[in-house]
């Protein structure tokens, strides 16, 4: 297949991470698009280290892997702690800084 | 030569100093020692130096021009801070010196019972040293420079009670006036420096030829206009009766003796100038007589005894321009000698009359102060007889020399205005002898018509009275203190003798003319017939003068030898005149209702609407602006999630679009 | 063969859309989780087509294996049954925000067509490039030998990040 139908897919996989970002309230499922769109570019960094013969789109995966790694952790730690305090988790609640 | 001008200079500026500074913490006697010591010493200075002077022979030695600091030195200009000492600069030093230092004696008593004692007498310290600084200058910037400080202790001495409302709109006024005057002087030294190159007096004066005639009348005429502010002419006169709001003795300092006499010492001064533009000394000699015999008919009628001279004063200072527009710079100045000395006499007569009245100016409620306050009453006499121009006083040899230049002008160039003039000199004389002595008459004879019920009643519904209502009773008025009738003595006997010091040649005495001839130097260069008029002239012009006054005395006797008993008169002329022919209301009306009027528009428009309201309008875009830009900040996460999106597309499409 | 791999490219491509689709889609998180969960697993076959080996089975056992399992963990515990229940306050964003979607997929999918250079061939295997490690010793080698020599410092940087991942978590999780 051609370079162009592998990152056609991750565009399509990238938006829709993105309008999952924009349309749901529940942060966990935010969070969950947010990996979403992180896969997409995933896919898009494989198929570059495919087709131009390089194995530097792989390492950036495995270093993509690991940051998600983390951020998920803190990220979940976080969600869990504003819970605990708030009773509820609508990222809709959370709109205190406003102007 | 001894030249101790430097010192006439310094003195008076180190006791306004110290006076400025100190005197509110020092006693009395020390206030006045230093004041006194300085004005003093002053006037001793300039006294040896006019001595030394006189010992100096040859003519040309007696002009010393003493460069003091050298300020500019600019290329081809140099301006420098000098001094120039020579006839014209000593007679006045010694006018300014020594009648200042009579007023400074008679105010320690004058003005005993105000609070603000130091601050009169430093402020007099420092008119002073203004006017030294005037008449010493020897540029014309430095000329400008007293020029202004005389305007400002005018200023500062006139509203001395600044309490009272009054005395700060005269002073005001005489500000503002005195400012239409410093712009012409500031525009005629502009057109100087631009033809002449320099500032100097020996420099001008020496290249007066070089210059078209139009550029030198035109600088006489700025020089004019800033003399008729500072001297009282027409039409910037109006600032001179508002001013009797100061003390009097400010009023026989400065709008009799002296500082109304600048203009009549630049035009002395700037005798070269005015000698090439024949234009500009006609109008000084047309202003001067026109003014004599307006400001005389408006003083017929006053009934505010300061009010009466300082119009007296008005009309003299006319004479001055008259003899000097005639060619003869020599007789003005003898009559501001002479002037000095009888007109200062009569401020400070009015001033022991109101001092014992209690403060009562308005003659309707005096009379019969003969036997009270006789030395008053003789000193007074005297001056009257002075200023009438009856023989041998002062006035009569002044007055007399101005009228018979003015002859000797007209018969010899055969112009009928000139003619016109001299007639307006006779009988303005004439006027002078009946209001002065309507004056004489009305304050010491009769009976006294203040002190009473009637006369406070008057009091209550005269809107034009007095300041400070006196009604002593009459028992209760005595002659002043030494301090006072002293210098009223002093000047009496020089307004006896002051005038031999002209010419005696109608006596015969040909060669007797001690003033003109130590005052020829500086009027060098003037070669006019009328300097010396013939013999024959002048007996025409003094027997006419001399008569007029006469009738004028005769005819203020008949009618208020018993006392001035004011009838109200409701004739229109009578009322015009009264009212000073409506002057002051006329400007009013054209010139300060419209400037008002302008301001407030412009306040309201120009400053409310356009620059408030452009501040304001921009303030408001500010918040407009901000206010819609909170609405960005909705707090919601998801929102700003939005917004990154949108500036991700629109990059993506950007590229897109650009292919 | 091409048309083996067209096919199973076309498949896996709408099978991870679908998936892709319900994690935004379904109402129930848990839900959501098992879609992101089989859109992991259908990525990491599309991995084994282009022929990275380690970082399919990586993504099956890290991603798929332990982080998604996180989250399960997380979901499950905060119970978030009702939370969407609520009206939406900003319902125009649903719009919006599917607007924009649309406008940048479309938008790089046009780019995508018309300006990749690198759409037809191959490049040309460089003498000591990835394939010709591949076609020796295999991916895992290649891998490694790429994450050694070039990779070294950041591979030593990400431990460092999870270091303090690990602190920064222990940090939110004690009770006040």
């Amino acid at each position: 297949m051609q370079l162009s139908a592998y990152l056609i897919v991750s565009a399509i996989l990238f938006t829709i991470g993105v309008i999952g970002v924009l349309v749901r309230r529940s942060p966990l499922v935010i969070f969950m698009s947010i990996e979403l769109m992180l896969n997409a570019v995933n896919l898009s960094f494989v198929a570059f280290s495919h087709f131009l013969n390089s194995a530097d789109g792989q390492m950036f995966v495995f270093l993509v892997l690991t940051v998600a790694a983390a951020e998920v952790v803190v990220g979940l730690a976080i969600i869990v702690s504003i819970f605990r305090t708030r009773r509820n988790i609508d990222v809709d609640e959370m709109n205190v800084l406003r102007g | 030569m001894t030249n101790l001008s430097l010192w006439v200079l310094l003195l008076p500026l180190l006791g306004f100093i110290l006076l400025g500074i100190l005197g509110r913490s020092l006693s009395r006697s020390i206030i006045l020692g230093v004041a006194w010591g300085a004005c003093g010493l002053a006037f001793a200075c300039a006294a040896l130096s006019f001595l030394s002077m006189l010992g100096t022979t040859p003519d040309a030695a007696r002009t010393v021009d003493q460069q003091v600091y050298t300020w500019v030195a600019s290329g081809a200009f140099h301006l420098n801070f000098g001094l120039l000492y020579d006839p014209l600069s000593a007679t006045l030093l010694l006018i300014i010196t020594g009648v200042g230092l009579l007023i400074h004696v008679y105010s320690a008593s004058y003005m005993e019972d105000d609070p603000s004692f130091w601050r009169f007498f430093a402020y007099l310290n420092f008119f002073i040293f203004a006017m030294v600084l005037l008449v010493l200058a020897d540029n014309f910037l430095f000329l400008l420079i007293g020029w202004g400080l005389v305007g400002l202790a005018s200023f500062l001495l006139i509203g001395f009670w600044y309490q009272r409302q009054k005395a700060i709109m005269a002073a005001q006024k005489a500000l503002v006036i005195n400012i239409i005057g410093d712009v012409g002087l500031m525009l005629a030294i502009f057109l100087i420096f631009v033809n002449f190159g320099s500032l100097n007096y020996s420099d001008v004066f020496g290249k007066v030829g070089t210059a078209p005639t139009g550029v030198v009348t035109a600088i006489c005429l700025l020089l004019f206009v800033a003399c008729a502010a500072k001297s009282a002419q027409l039409p910037l006169y109006m600032w001179l009766p508002d001013a009797m709001e100061g003390p009097t003795p400010v009023s026989a300092l400065i709008h009799a003796a002296t500082m109304v006499t600048a203009g009549v010492y630049l035009v002395a001064r700037a005798n070269p100038l005015f000698e090439a533009a024949p234009i500009a000394l006609n109008t000084v000699a047309a202003i001067g007589g026109a003014t004599a015999l307006f400001a005389a008919t408006i003083a017929l009628f006053q009934l505010d005894i300061k009010r009466v001279l300082a119009y007296s004063t008005i009309s003299q200072l006319g004479y001055m321009f008259l003899g000097e527009g005639a060619h003869n710079y020599g007789a003005g100045v003898f009559h501001l000698t002479t002037h000095a000395y009888f007109k200062a006499l009569l401020f400070l007569g009015a001033g022991a009359v109101i001092h014992a009245l209690g403060g009562e100016q308005d003659m309707r409620k005096m009379g019969g102060l003969r036997g009270k306050m006789p030395i008053t009453f003789a000193t007074f006499l005297i001056a009257a007889l002075a200023i009438s121009g009856i023989f041998p006083f002062a006035g009569f040899w002044s007055k007399d020399e101005i009228l018979g230049s003015m002859l000797s002008l007209a018969v010899s160039t055969g112009n009928a205005w000139y003619y016109i003039l001299w007639g307006a000199g006779l009988l303005t004389a004439g006027l002078t002898a009946f209001y002065m002595f309507r004056l004489f008459f009305g304050i010491f004879f009769g009976t006294y018509r203040g002190g009473t019920a009637a006369a406070q009643r008057d009091d209550e519904e005269d809107e034009t009275g007095s300041h400070h209502a006196g009604n002593v009773r009459f028992n209760a008025i005595h002659e002043v203190s030494p301090l006072m009738w002293v210098p009223l003595a002093i000047l009496a006997v020089l307004s006896v003798i002051g005038g031999f010091v002209g010419s005696l040649a109608i006596f015969g005495a040909a060669k007797w003319h001690p003033l003109s001839g130590f005052l020829a130097p500086v009027f060098a260069s003037v070669h006019a017939p009328s300097v010396d008029p013939s013999l024959g002239i002048e007996w025409i012009s003094t027997a006419l003068s001399l008569g007029l006054g006469i009738v004028g005395i005769f005819a203020a006797y008949s009618l208020y030898r018993r006392g001035f008993a004011y009838k109200e008169n409701q004739s229109p002329a009578y009322q015009l005149v009264l009212h000073k022919y409506y002057v002051d209301e006329a400007l009013t009306v054209l010139l300060i209702n419209p400037i008002l009027a302008f301001s407030r528009a412009a306040a309201r428009f120009l400053e409310g609407d356009a620059l408030d309201g452009g501040a304001r309008g921009l303030a408001f875009l500010f918040r407009g602006t901000s206010n819609g830009l909170r609405r960005l900040q909705t707090g919601y996460v998801r929102n700003y999630a939005l917004a990154i999106l949108l500036g991700a597309v629109l990059i993506v499409v950007y590229f897109a679009v650009r292919g | 063969m091409d048309i083996a791999t067209m096919v199973a490219f076309y498949v896996l491509a709408v099978a991870t859309i679908a998936s892709g689709l319900g994690v935004i889609v379904f109402k129930d998180a848990v839900h959501s989780a098992l879609s992101l969960i089989l859109t992991l697993i259908f990525l990491a076959l599309f991995y084994l087509q282009l022929g990275a080996m380690f970082i399919a089975i990586v993504q099956i056992l890290i991603y798929a294996g332990a982080i998604m399992v996180l989250f399960l963990f997380v979901v499950t515990m905060l119970a978030p049954d009702g939370d969407e229940l609520q009206r939406d306050r900003i319902s125009w964003q649903r719009i919006v925000g599917g607007v924009l979607g649309l406008s940048l997929v479309g938008a790089l999918s046009y780019l995508l067509f018309t300006g990749a250079s690198v759409s037809a061939a191959t490049k040309a295997a460089p003498a000591d490039g990835l394939q010709a490690v591949v076609n020796t010793q295999g991916n895992i080698e290649a891998f490694g030998q790429a994450l050694f020599h070039g990779f070294a410092f950041p591979f030593e940087v990400t431990s460092l990040l999870i270091v303090v991942a690990i602190l920064g978590a222990m940090v939110f999780g004690r009770r006040a």
